[in-house]
Parts: structure tokens; sequence; C-alpha cells
């Protein structure tokens, strides 16, 4: 007996210990660098003035009529983008999937554009084109105030449009052929066949975009932080307590209170996609459309309509960075290029540096958790799921404010890391958890079980068989999840705005400090030169995902 | 190198997937679990490749204890039916695979690969991707890096169940082939009683996780125990004791089967007279080699075989003759 008790024992200590080292190191930085500082947030919000522990200021702030119109503002322009939002990417996506129109990945590339750039980068564009210097307005003379709701829904609606279009889009993919077949030979019309098959089959997938919409609309701040001008909202009012007024506890209450509707749009968005899939059988046969003119000429108009808004948007800003004084001269330079900011392109390089170590760190965590989950017990991954699920439903301004709380004190061992380019990768690690743990569970699950088991009847441990079968069999997802990191990194804004420090700070960061100083033009140099990286990672992605399908 | 299970159990919450499991098997022996979805085949298989571990029981290789040891120290080969050649790795890499973990020579894993890549007539395909090949091809690289590193035992799940039939006719060939010229013990996973039969060398017939019978095919198949592999083994007919008293009380002379249990009596084994009578035509189904008959007998239905084409016609009249020794009494569950 003992002489085969012994290898058992072996394995036992490789394997457990393998996979051990796997939960223990995410679940372990996802509690210090997630569910810690968040707890803070909510300890931060009872305590008041006096030290002492009450809802005292829930009170102030529910008894503040400014807490009420910034959350009546922030509901009703939340609401006004989503619904824009929908109509304008189920056009979008309808056309691409459905129909026959020319240039479909260039459609889809247009309206991806402002996934590539900070969100401030839509608010300055509209600010070019209608502001109070824009050159809308000043060739027609006409006086759009575009600072406020009309300029947060349009600069909101273009951030969130990629994100519509996509998952509106996925819905629109899970097409099977012969329903539609079945319909046609019963006689049924285009139209009707839209709205008997398609919106039905669809409504999951339009319920799920449009939470998704009115997440990032109500938590977003770049934009509201160039283009909101009055209309103050629930993001710009976190701001407004914390860094204008000092008064943290209160911004606490107010990054509670907007963790709310977040959290149950969240909440609503995971049901609804999850009932979206499992509608399509694996043995669908894909939808191919055919040429109708009635239908396809109007729509073709409808969605490069569409698209055209944020190709102006981000195109203007580009034009606008080489212009020498919008809108009064209009010759070429590079004077905007020349910064006048604090650290000029130092924060630049630091936000590039910021990005690879979140994307290395983010992918790496993100499959040895996923790896360990696939190999628990379901009681154990349930819970474990739910924490992962979590990040998404809180907005960056309240991570930010966590991250402050919990980390700026002296004393603490973390605090080592307060003001350092790390925790701004950490925090950008935290911030896109979710997106990143969902494609990388999707990537692991297919990487077929028997495969493993081939291995480990073969011999394998656990850790040969992650080096040998299960790395080389997910490398695009690996390399996606990297370049998500990398390219949310570059661009975020709401959770490192409260982070940063004289010496480490980020581009987005610079791009708002020129655009409140009024140097429009530099911000949008600025912006330029950060576009400019996310286009180069994101052609590096496509080289390194078409390498891979090479090979393979 | 004997296999021996004993009162092996496995439980999945509430279901008993394994219920008191016991049986033994020895090299070159070639076994077939066979049963319908849901008997506990598969969970069986993989409780002996280490796959899953058993509630209760133990189960022994030449009279070591292997129950807890994990599947990679217990150098079985398997194949699934889903092929499962890791995708990055060439044809000849996924053979090599096992002998380069055991750490052997680079040399010694070439020639060893080229040797089954011949074996499995594939030299030409050594540096394919998996994508490349076809199903059959893939099966036959699982295969053969399931026996590259000489296995104590080789499990097969379902392996041809994935294949068109041409091609699994091949196979199913070329396995046995393989098996027997290895001596290697091997225990195969299947739900179509036709491969059982033309492969096995003994059937382990499984019903709702227990054994319902062990034998070799032509026992299974002449005198199955009860109705079940009576059923699952073939078409059979399956008459109560009282209505073969009544109408063909000669099939008991001599036998004095406990009351409940009835007769299995195989269509080929009844002989039809044409021009007699006693039963009636129903309908004839040409299968090609065969053609199968239904007949209406004062009895109930019954079914008869007849070899290539019949000259029977719905409605004819036909006399039965069923030779007693041909009548297997089973168990009615």
């Amino acid at each position: 007996m003992s002489a085969t008790a012994a290898p058992a024992w072996r394995e036992l200590d490789i394997d457990k210990l393998f996979l051990g080292f796997c939960l223990f190191v995410p679940l372990t930085a996802l509690t210090i660098f997630f569910a810690y500082p968040l707890l803070t947030v909510v300890t931060r919000s009872l305590t008041e003035a006096d030290g002492g522990i009450g809802i005292g200021n829930y009170i102030r702030i529910l008894n503040a009529p400014s807490f009420w119109r910034a959350t009546v503002n922030s509901l009703v322009m939340s609401l006004s983008t989503t619904a824009a939002v929908l109509m304008c990417g189920l056009v979008v996506a309808y056309a691409v999937h459905r129909c026959k129109v020319p240039g479909r990945a260039l459609l889809l590339g247009a309206v991806s554009l402002p996934l590539l750039a900070p969100s401030l980068v839509q608010g300055l564009g509209l600010i070019f084109l209608l502001g109070r210097n824009g050159i809308v307005t000043k060739t027609t003379g006409l006086d759009i105030n575009i600072y406020g709701f009309w300029g947060l829904l349009i600069a909101n609606g273009l951030y969130a449009l990629p994100q519509a279009v996509l998952i509106i889009g996925a819905a629109l993919r899970a097409a099977d052929a012969r329903i539609y077949e079945a319909a046609e030979i019963l006689g049924t019309s285009g139209f009707r066949k839209f709205v008997d098959i398609t919106l039905p089959n669809i409504k999951f997938g339009l319920l799920s975009a449009g939470f998704i919409v009115f997440t990032v609309t109500i938590t977003d701040f770049g934009n509201a932080a160039t283009i909101g001008g009055d209309y103050a909202i629930l993001a710009t009012e976190i701001y407004n307590q914390v860094v204008g007024q000092m008064n943290f506890n209160l911004g606490a209450v107010v990054g509670i209170l907007l963790l709310l509707p977040t959290i149950l749009s969240f909440y609503l968005e995971r049901v609804a996609s999850q009932r979206q899939f499992g509608s399509v059988s694996d043995s669908a046969v894909p939808l191919v459309p055919t040429f109708t003119p009635k239908r396809d000429v109007p729509m073709t108009l409808a969605a490069w309509l569409v698209a055209l808004l944020p190709v102006v948007t981000v195109a203007i800003v580009i034009y606008g960075s080489f212009v020498w004084l919008w809108p009064y001269r209009f010759d070429l330079t590079l004077k905007h290029y020349a910064v006048k900011v604090a650290g000029g392109y130092d924060p630049l390089w630091t936000t590039v540096q910021i990005s690879i170590v979140a994307g290395v760190i983010g992918s790496l965590m993100l499959f040895a958790l996923g790896f360990s989950l696939q190999r628990l017990p379901r009681h154990i991954v349930k819970p474990i799921y739910f924490l992962c699920l979590l990040p998404a439903a809180v907005p960056g301004l309240v991570l930010g404010l966590a991250y402050i709380f919990a980390f700026n004190v002296p004393g603490l061992p973390v605090y080592a890391l307060y003001g350092t380019a790390t925790l701004l990768a950490i925090c950008n690690v935290t911030h896109y958890w979710t997106q990143g743990f969902l494609t990388t569970m999707t990537g692991l699950r297919q990487v077929p079980p028997t495969l493993e088991e081939s291995a480990a009847c073969l011999g394998a441990s656990l850790p040969r068989l992650v080096r040998d079968v299960i790395v080389p069999s997910m490398a695009p997802t690996l390399v996606s999840v990297f370049f998500f990191m990398f390219m949310r990194s570059m661009v975020t804004l709401s959770a490192v705005i409260f982070l940063i420090t004289a010496s480490v700070s980020v581009a987005s960061v610079s791009i708002m400090r020129l655009d409140e100083a009024g140097f429009t033009s530099q911000a949008a140099a600025y912006a330029t030169c950060t576009m400019g990286i996310v286009v180069v990672a994101s052609v590096l992605m496509r080289a390194c995902l078409w390498a891979l399908k090479r090979k393979q | 190198m004997k296999l021996h299970l004993q009162n092996i159990t496995k439980e999945f919450g509430p279901v008993v997937a394994l219920d008191d499991v016991s049986f033994s098997a020895e090299a070159p022996e070639f076994i077939c679990l066979l049963g319908p979805s849901g008997c506990g085949k598969t969970t069986l298989l993989r409780l002996i490749a280490g796959l899953s571990m058993p509630d209760r029981g133990q189960l022994r290789l030449d009279g070591e204890d292997l129950t807890r040891i994990p599947a990679r120290d217990r150098g079985f080969g398997i194949v699934f039916q889903a092929y499962s050649l890791f995708p990055n790795m060439t044809v000849a890499q996924n053979i090599g695979y096992g002998l380069k973990i055991r750490g052997r020579p680079t040399a010694e894993i070439k020639e060893r690969v080229g040797q089954l890549l011949d074996l499995i007539r594939l030299p030409h395909l050594a540096d394919r991707y998996p994508y490349q090949l076809s199903g059959g091809q893939q099966q036959r690289v699982a295969l053969a890096r399931a026996v590259a590193v000489d296995p104590k035992l080789l499990l097969l799940d379902e392996p041809l169940s994935a294949l068109d039939a041409k091609v699994r006719t091949e196979l199913r060939a070329e396995i046995r082939e393989l098996q027997q010229r290895l001596g290697i013990l091997t225990i195969m996973v299947t739900h179509d009683q036709e491969e059982a039969l033309l492969l096995a060398d003994r059937v382990v017939c499984m019903q709702h996780g227990k054994i319902a019978q062990v034998g070799t095919p032509g026992e299974l198949y002449a005198t199955p125990v009860n109705r079940f592999v009576a059923d699952f083994m073939g078409v059979s007919n399956l008459m109560e004791q009282s209505t073969i008293r009544q109408w063909a009380s000669h099939l008991l002379n001599g036998h004095t089967p406990p009351a409940d249990y009835i007769a299995c009596i195989r269509p080929e084994d009844i002989t039809l007279r044409p021009g007699a009578t006693g039963a009636r035509v129903r309908q004839v189904h040409f299968l090609g080699n065969l053609s199968r008959i239904e007949l209406d007998w004062p009895g109930g239905k019954l079914v008869a075989e007849e070899a290539g084409r019949t000259s029977l016609v719905p409605g004819a009249e036909v006399g039965i003759d069923i030779a007693p020794h041909r009548c297997a009494w089973v168990a009615p569950q």
C-alpha cells in the first residue's frame, strides 16, 4: 500500500499547490484592491464629521437640493442617451448583420472609433463643432448651447454606441436561417418577419445593451467634465465634493448612492444576457442576407449617417490639433503639440507604462483565477464568480475614491503603493476586471475538458498541462485580454483622476487639464497622440491574433 | 495484467451512477461496456481511468490498489469520442507527447513515433496539425498517442461515435487489429450493440448503474438474463409464459422456468412456412441483406427475419416453427 500511496501524495502536492496558488493570488489581490477599498467607502459614508458612526451624511446629502438636481439630471440624461443609442445601435447592427450594405467592416470600425480615445474626445469634438467657437456656430451664426444636456447626450451616446452595436450585433448574428425560410414559405412579409421573428429573438440583447449603455452613461466622468457645463450630474457631484470641497465622506455617500442604479442595472444586464444565450442551437444555419433594394438602400444611408458622427467628431479633434487658431485661422501648424501643461508628455509615457503593467497583471491574474475556478466545486466557484462580476457595477469615480480611503493611510503597509504608477495600474485592472474575466472564462471554456483529460492520462501535471495545452490553445484570448486592459488603461479617466499626483499622472488627466485651462487645441493635440498609441496597440493586437490564427 | 473492480459505487448528489459494480478482466481481453445513455458506463470508464474517484469500492491492477491514484500516475491510454488531439501540436508531437512527459530522449521518441505512424498508416501526415486531418485520421492519431507510452490498459470512450458509417467500419477493424497485435487489455464504452458484438471478447451490459450481465457476445445474445439485455442486444420477441403455454406449449417441454420468467425468441429463430396457417403477415421491411417480417399471431405480434428478399406479402397466411432449444427464458426485469 505504501508504495502506491507515495506517488499519490507527490501529485497531490504539485497539483494542489499549483491550483491553490492560482486561486489564492488573484483572490487575495481582489480582496485587497477591490473588496476592502469598497468597504472603506461604506464605512466612510457612515463616518460623521465628529468621527462618530451614523447616517448623518446621508441625511445631509438627501436634504441637499443640489443632490436631487444631480440625480434627476443623471437619470434623465442616462435614460435619454440609452433610448437614442439603442435606436442608432439597432440601425447600425441591423445594417451590418442583416442587410447587404457596402463597407460593413468600415461601418463597424467607424462606430468603434470612440473606444480608441478617452471619453473626453467626444466632448472636445463637439466643442470644435458646436461650441462657442465651434465651426458650425461661427459659420451659421446660430447660438447652440452645446454645453449641458445636449452636449452630454451626444458625447455619451457616441461613447456608448460601439458597445451597443457589439451586443445587439451578437444577438442578431445568432440567427437560424431556417426559421426565416420557414416564415418565407408561410408567406410572411419582410416587415412582419422583423416584428414577429427578429425583434422577439433579440429582445434580451436589446435589454442587455440598454443596461450597459445606461451604466456607462451614468458613471462617465470625462464627457461631463468637458461638455457638461452647468448641467450637474452625480459623477461631477462626487468630483466636486471630493476635489472641490474636500468633503470626502459626503463624496462617499454620493458614491454609494450612484452604486445603487449601476448595480441594479448591471444585475438586470446579467439576467438579460443569460437569457439571450441558449436560444440558438449549435446546428443553426447562418443567415446570409441577399440584396433587397427596398430595405438595403435606406439602411445603408441610415447606418452611414449614424457612423459619420463619431468619424466627424474624432476627425475634427485631430484636424483641430493642427490648426493655428480655431476657428479663425486654419493654417496648419504643429505648435499645439508643444503642450503647456505640467510634465508635458511625461504623463503620456507614464500611461503607456501603466497600461503595459495593467495588461500583464490583468491577463495573468485573470487566467490564473479562471483556470483554478474551472477545477473547483460549484459551491466555491459561485461566490467568487459573483465577486468577479461586481467591479463592472462600480463606477470608476467610486473606485478611485475607494482607493484614496483605503491606501492613503500612512501606517498601513499598502500606503507604500499610494501615489505610485503601480497602484494606478492595479486600479485599472480592478476597474476592468469583469470584462476581462468574462472574456477569459469564455476562452477557457473553449478548451475541451477531454483535451485536459487526455493530457492527464498521458501523465501531465497541472503546470505542464497549462504550459503545453491550455495556454497555447487559448493564446488568442490571452492576447485579447492583454490588449483590452492596455487600451482601456490608456484612455480611462474616472478611476485614476483621484489617484494622480504631481509626479505621477496620466494622459487623460492632462487632456482634461488643458481643456479646463482653455487650451482646447493643445488638449486635441494631446488626445491625438493618445489615440495614436491606442491605434498602434489595436493594430498590434490584430497582427498578433492573425499570426496566432495562422499558426493553428 | 489483470484488472479487478470490487463493489464500486459512485453517487452524484441523489443520483447513484454506479451501484456496487464488480467485475474482472485480464489481458489481452477486449471488453465492451455496453448500455443506453445514463446507464453509468462512461462513469465507470472514467473511474478506471482515474479521472474521477469512486465513493466506495476498490480498483486493483495486478493486485495493486489503484483506487486513489490520480490519472496521471496510472499510465493508461485513453481515446475520447471527440478526438481531443492537442490543437497546437503536430501529429508527431501529439503522438510523442506522453513520451516527452516521461522524459525519454528525443531520438527514442522520434523512432517510436515513426513506428506508430506506420502502424496507423499515416506517416505522410506527421507534420500536419489536427485541424488539417479528417475525423477518421484524427481518431487514428489519438489511438497512436494513447498506445505510444505502452499503457497497461487502453480505454476507449465511444471512439467511433463521431465518425460516419464507412469510416467507422474501417476504424473498428483497425482498433481490433491493433489491440490484438499489442495484446493489451482494452475497455471500450459504447451504446452500439453491433459494435460490441463485433469487437468484444466479453461484453459488460449495464443498466441503471448496475451490471446486468457479463459474457461473450454470443452468450448475451443467445441467453440474455433479463428483458433489458434481451431488448438491448438486438431484436427479440418477448412473450409471457401464459401466452407460450397456450399457443406454443412445446417450448416448455423439459423446461420449468420460474413463474414470472418470459420467453425470448430471436427473429431469425422463427421459421416461416408459406402456404401453412397459424399467423398472418402484417408488414414486410426490406433491410437489404435481410427482410424483417411483422406477423399477427394469436399470442400477439411476432417479428421474424429471412435472409435476402422474401416472397411474402402483407396479408399472406404463414405457418411458424420455433425450435425449442432456441427459446431463452429471461427474468422480467
